[in-house]
């Protein structure tokens, strides 16, 4: 049992894996709670697609140069965040219309741009589906700097967050500068996308950012809490995923992400089998 | 206490000042030259059929919507710089499942208070605590929101605005689809709020209530009419507010208003305080 536990931790790639797993999962979920709770896993999933244009332009830029790359997708997914707002107030159209409009536009682009190169296409399996095994140690540096960074951002805002989340209207009654926290959150979400492109990649990032927060909201009933759980259950599942994907030779971000659903579901199974619902308030 | 953005509240202006005040959307008039003043510490029903703008008037009080014309100064001074107006919103625009228990809720209110880069303090918590308490809500500050029944749902929202120190509150039919019992605790609540010197906007459709505020402001986009519950509440003024949809009928007992198309009705036996 322990060496099965201690044989992959021999290959300095899984360390690397390992760590970058477990401080993803905490960024995604802690983000991911906002996402859940305001509704926005849409937004997500279409920020994640697009960014690929931005990174191909930086791919063709920089070389393959990987630290390059996160900029280019950082900046590519801050502009389009801002960018879904912007439209959707101008041509006056509901925002999910918005976002389906730039999303797909974004990530058609993305493809066109890498398919003009052919021996691209591996790396576009890497954007797509994540390398958890390729991270590097500078990789490693950058995404735990990022991470302490989003901490401590969610720590220093958490009450106007929380007010943001909860009664949008109550940010502007209490003139707090709404557009500014919007754009801040934005920022995180796209952060966080940015962090996970190497562990689970574009397509299947919406589930690092969802799952683990909608599965912290159903065995609690406090913010703090979700959050705590949803970092613990994202961590997890990076940690188990990634032993999974060692041993039953499957890809590294389809087992995270399964593994998050399938905490998921056992926790909603629990919930719907096992465990009382709680009792009602009595009326005062 | 107060942030250094709240400017001082002169003695002498009103509470709350409106002057042509007109919303355009889409081409259409939502509310058309509001002119109109509330003396601070007044408690005032805002009346009138649905679609009439109570919602949309109460909105850009608080800074949600920008008027297409015309100006508002609460205390004397343009809305933007204010904290002092709190908006208790409809019960069903709130998430009821968010995690977050009361005293957090309550909470709420005094983000702006507290600064940005800062955590509530203890002395912010126990102020939450007595706003609860205010509210008769104390023994609930650690539940979850959606345990609390509507009457204490709408309570935990007058406990925010009270922890927002907020001198104008806006209420927009806090009643609707509550019991008796709740709807009496709100309005002891009112009372409480009025000895505190709180200028109210209360928006509703009970007609028989809206006889209790000190003023009565009769809306249907414009204004209809603004004062004394005797001054509004005539034959004329109701059919202007209702057009079609109300019926004035005199009967023996005094004059009824048979209403508009939402089954609401009100009536005003004259007789009473003729």
């Amino acid at each position: 049992m322990v060496n099965w536990l201690l044989d992959p931790l021999a290959f300095e790639f899984m360390q690397r894996g390992l760590l970058i797993s477990v401080i993803v999962g905490i960024v995604c979920a802690l983000v991911g709670c906002y996402i859940v709770l305001r509704g926005m896993a849409f937004l997500g999933d279409a920020l994640a697609h697009a960014i690929l244009p931005g990174l191909a332009v930086g791919y063709l830029a920089s070389e393959g140069d990987r630290g390059a790359l996160f900029w280019w997708a950082l900046g590519t997914a801050v502009v389009t965040s801002i960018g879904i707002g912007a439209i959707s107030r101008a041509v006056r159209i509901k925002q999910d219309t918005a976002i389906g409009i730039v999303f797909a536009g974004m990530f058609a682009l993305g493809i066109a741009l890498i398919s003009t190169v052919r021996n691209y296409a591996v790396d576009l399996t890497h954007f797509l589906f994540g390398n958890v095994l390729g991270v590097s140690q500078s990789d490693l540096w950058l995404t735990l700097g990022v991470g302490v960074s989003v901490l401590v951002i969610i720590f220093v805002f958490y009450k106007e967050f929380l007010v943001l989340s909860f009664d949008p209207t109550l940010v502007t009654v209490l003139r707090l500068p709404a557009p500014a926290l919007e754009i801040l959150l934005s920022i995180l979400m796209a952060v966080a996308i940015v962090v996970s492109l190497q562990t689970v990649g574009v397509a299947l990032v919406v589930a690092l950012l969802v799952t683990p927060a909608a599965a912290a909201s159903l065995i609690t009933k406090n913010l703090r809490s979700m959050m705590f759980f949803a970092s613990l259950i994202a961590a997890g599942s990076g940690v188990l995923g990634l032993y999974a994907s060692f041993y039953l030779n499957i890809a590294s971000g389809a087992a995270i992400v399964l593994t998050c659903t399938l905490v998921f579901l056992l926790i909603w199974i629990w919930k719907q089998f096992v465990r009382k619902p709680p009792a009602r308030a009595e009326t005062s | 206490m107060k942030p250094k953005m709240e400017p001082e509240h002169s003695k002498d202006s009103p509470a709350l000042e409106l002057h042509n005040l007109s919303l355009r959307f889409d081409g259409h008039s939502a509310l058309q030259d509001l002119t109109f003043t509330v003396d601070s510490g007044l408690h005032v029903a805002v009346v009138g059929p649905n679609g009439a703008g109570k919602s949309t008037l109460f909105n850009i009080l608080a800074g949600l919507l920008v008027p297409t014309k015309g100006n508002v100064f609460i205390h004397g001074h343009p809305p933007a710089q204010h904290m002092c107006l709190a908006y208790v919103p409809q019960s069903s625009q709130v998430d009821w499942t968010f995690p977050v228990s009361v005293e957090e809720v309550v909470m709420m209110g005094r983000v702006g208070l507290i600064g940005l880069f800062r955590l509530p303090a203890r002395k912010d918590w126990e102020f939450v605590g007595k706003c609860l308490g205010r509210v008769q809500l104390k023994a609930f500050a650690h539940r979850q929101i959606s345990e609390l029944s509507g009457g204490q749902k709408q309570r935990m929202f007058i406990a925010r605005a009270l922890a927002q120190e907020a001198d104008l509150v806006l209420l927009d039919e806090p009643l609707a689809g509550l019991d008796i019992p709740s709807q009496e605790q709100i309005l002891n609540i009112l009372d409480d709020l009025k000895q505190h010197g709180i200028t109210v906007l209360f928006a509703t459709h009970d007609l028989d209530l809206a006889a209790v505020f000190d003023r009565i402001l009769l809306l249907n986009r414009r204004l209809i009419a603004y004062g004394k519950k005797d001054e509004v509440l005539t034959a004329n003024n109701l059919s202007q507010a209702y057009g079609g949809t109300m019926q004035v009928v005199e009967t023996t007992d005094g004059r009824i208003m048979l209403g508009d198309s939402g089954g609401h009705h009100g009536h005003e036996p004259e007789g009473r305080h003729g």
